[in-house]
């Protein structure tokens, strides 16, 4: 039962940690937390959710690409969205005090949730099941090919995450940017496209995670991503926020305490111990597990 | 002081171009349940049965000259916005009683402020026994109620089913909740095994840990006491871990909505209903045929019947008082009433004397009658 619950745990987990890194890329480099990716996350899953619905009528044949034009679409559309927000929302308060933006993010979650709320409908919308799952069993111990492909996706993005920000030139400028905006902007990068940049890859990671829940659980619905939401934060701040390797293991770890809290003690309580780990953690490491401690910024 | 003259003389107007500009009188009945939301086919479902008592008393012409008007409100199922809409229900003068509202936890609070202005309520679908047990008297409920239902899906297990291991999950909810433990109290009661009681939140997606540890208790069967959101999910999920045991549960979770959630993990599911299906009463089939030919492929929801017979109820009681407010209620206390599903009589809690319950299980997706012996 043991393995079995870990299984569960790492599969909920990946799902928080690609969610977790929207999170973390956009505190660390503006020190903000942008509420609103919780609603990336759900648009990420609506639009999986239309692709899907539309693919085989548009191409009956080439049912092995869906996945990977799913993922593409809805990558694109919510990396889009993400930074459309910034561009609107976010940018004009980017001198006013730190209140303004995190009040405006909150605005823009609600609004994109009414929005799909009144457009689409308030209920939930099974969703379409392409994927043949295969179930396995090896000694009592349960697995299907979606688990694997979740958790092997998540893995492979986060990796090509950390070889973009330490190996590429944009990564490089990403982290200039995010230890200071002025200095960064006197060695000619461009500030403004690199924090829209920023919002674009986290959203689009939102989005993929958006894709994996509806795919996993087979339902969707206008306020699915209230709930994950703040467990992917709790996942970023648990693994240090602003750190990217901190939201990895962050979303790992929240993910296999549920699981097991929920299995061995109470499913009634699985969230209270879940946060009561993540309160003594801080206690002892306010930064997070992963992260540094940074001078203060003037 | 001249200000207020004009006001009052405006209002005056206003108030005599109101009734006495057409000459037509305007009763309304308000019908408050969920129309959007997690619960919203049920509570949709509702609205149609309304509208369809509301058309025919109308036909009927059922209050004389005076028109009868539908007040529908959305309390999207949860508690605070249903006290919200009772609130505004209760400054409407117009309003003569409230049908309604669909969730327990949201009859219950609703409840209290009805209350406070004699406003009858007679709800067709929440079936915590606690709503008529307050003591008020302008309630009541033509649905059955979850201590006759728990106990009742309890007795089948042991003796139809004939499972003597049982694993029960809740929603949290004052209905989920409240119908597990009916259920708990008759298996424990009558020798039966309980290997646990779960609570888990609406909303939640992932029972996966919670299923795990429900495997290793070898349950023969699992009752949930909660809606067919979470119904669906749980039952995929079981399948998937190899828990490969029916699911059981209540009203909440009776509608195929539940089978479109769970694809054909659900087959062979059963939820039990509180009242005998519709189709099997002979004097429900004009109803059905008129339902169908008025909303062409929409599916029957569990409470569409239900909201029919109790809106006509009301406004039946209030053509016998000869529309005075006052003895609305006595009046709907003392009812007989003979509709679709039968005769509705009220106890001295406000209670229906007509519990009847029945099965359905899933079958190719969707629920079918269970007969039983």
């Amino acid at each position: 039962m043991f393995i079995q619950q870990l299984i569960n745990g790492l599969t909920l987990g990946s799902i928080y940690a690609l969610f977790a890194l929207g999170y973390t890329m956009v505190y660390g480099i503006l020190l903000m937390i942008n509420f609103a990716h919780s609603e990336i996350f759900m648009v990420g899953a609506y639009v999986g959710f239309w692709v899907l619905s539309a693919l085989p009528f548009l191409f009956p044949q080439i049912t092995p690409l869906y996945l990977l034009i799913v993922f593409v679409l809805a990558m694109v559309v919510t990396g889009a969205l993400a930074a459309f927000m910034e561009r609107t929302a976010y940018r004009p308060l980017r001198h006013a005090p730190r209140l303004a933006p995190l009040i405006s993010a909150i605005g823009v979650s609600i609004f994109l949730q009414n929005i799909i709320m009144l457009t689409v409908g308030a209920e939930s919308q099974p969703y379409p099941q392409t994927m043949q799952l295969e179930q396995m069993e090896f000694g009592g111990i349960r697995l299907n090919t979606l688990q694997i492909f979740i958790f092997v996706l998540a893995v492979s993005l986060m990796v090509i995450l950390q070889l973009f920000i330490t190996r590429t030139k944009l990564g490089k400028a990403m982290r200039a940017v995010a230890q200071n905006h002025i200095v960064s902007q006197l060695m000619g990068i461009n500030t403004n496209t690199i924090i829209a940049v920023t919002f674009f890859i986290g959203g689009g990671l939102g989005g993929v995670a958006g894709v994996l829940n509806g795919l996993y659980y087979g339902s969707i619905k206008y306020n699915m991503g209230f709930l994950p939401g703040i467990k992917a934060f709790t996942a970023a701040v648990l693994g240090g926020i602003g750190n990217i390797k901190g939201a990895m293991i962050g979303g790992f770890i929240l993910g296999v305490l549920e699981a097991l809290a929920a299995g061995y003690i109470s499913s009634e309580y699985k969230d209270v111990i879940a946060f009561v780990v993540l309160i003594f953690v801080l206690l002892f490491k306010p930064t997070g597990l992963f992260g540094e401690e940074v001078a203060e910024k003037i | 002081m001249k200000l207020a003259g004009i006001i009052v003389s405006v209002g005056l107007l206003l108030a005599l171009a109101g009734c006495g500009g057409t000459g037509e009188q305007v009763v309304k009945v308000a019908l408050v349940c969920p129309l959007t939301g997690d619960i919203a086919a049920h509570g949709q479902g509702m609205k149609r049965g309304f509208e369809m008592a509301i058309e025919d008393a109308n036909a009927a012409h059922k209050l004389g000259a005076a028109k009868i008007e539908a007040a529908i409100f959305d309390d999207r199922g949860d508690p605070k916005e249903a006290v919200t809409i009772a609130n505004q229900i209760i400054s409407d003068r117009a309003i003569i009683g409230v049908i309604g509202h669909l969730n327990s936890g949201c009859s219950i609070p609703a409840s209290r402020i009805y209350e406070k202005r004699n406003v009858p309520m007679i709800t067709p679908a929440s079936t915590n026994p606690k709503l008529t047990m307050q003591g008020y008297k302008n309630v009541f409920r033509v649905c059955g109620t979850d201590d006759v239902q728990g106990s009742w899906a309890g007795n089948y297990v042991l003796d139809t089913l004939k499972y003597n291991q049982v694993v029960v999950v809740h929603d949290k909810t004052p209905y989920g909740q409240g119908l597990a433990e009916e259920f708990q109290k008759q298996i424990v009661a009558r020798g039966g095994i309980v290997t646990s009681f779960n609570g888990i939140d609406q909303g939640e997606k992932d029972f996966k840990a919670l299923l795990t540890r429900i495997k290793t208790e070898n349950p023969q069967v699992l009752f949930f006491g909660g809606l067919y959101a979470e119904a669906g999910l749980i039952t995929k999920q079981m399948k998937e871990l190899g828990l490969a045991v029916p699911l059981m549960g209540g009203d909440g979770m009776f509608s195929n909505e539940f089978a479109r959630i769970a694809g054909p993990a659900s087959e062979g599911d059963f939820a039990t209903m509180v009242g005998l299906p519709p189709s099997k009463l002979p004097q429900a089939a004009d109803f059905l045929a008129r339902y169908a030919a008025k909303y062409p492929g929409q599916d029957m929801q569990p409470y569409d019947p239900y909201t029919y017979d109790a809106a006509t109820l009301l406004l039946d009681a209030y053509a016998k008082v000869n529309q005075n407010r006052d003895s609305l209620i006595a009046a709907i206390a003392g009812t007989t009433y003979d509709g679709i599903l039968g005769r509705t009589t009220f106890d001295e809690r406000g209670d229906t004397r007509n519990k009847q319950i029945s099965i359905y299980h899933i079958k190719d997706g969707r629920f079918a009658y269970y007969e039983h012996k």
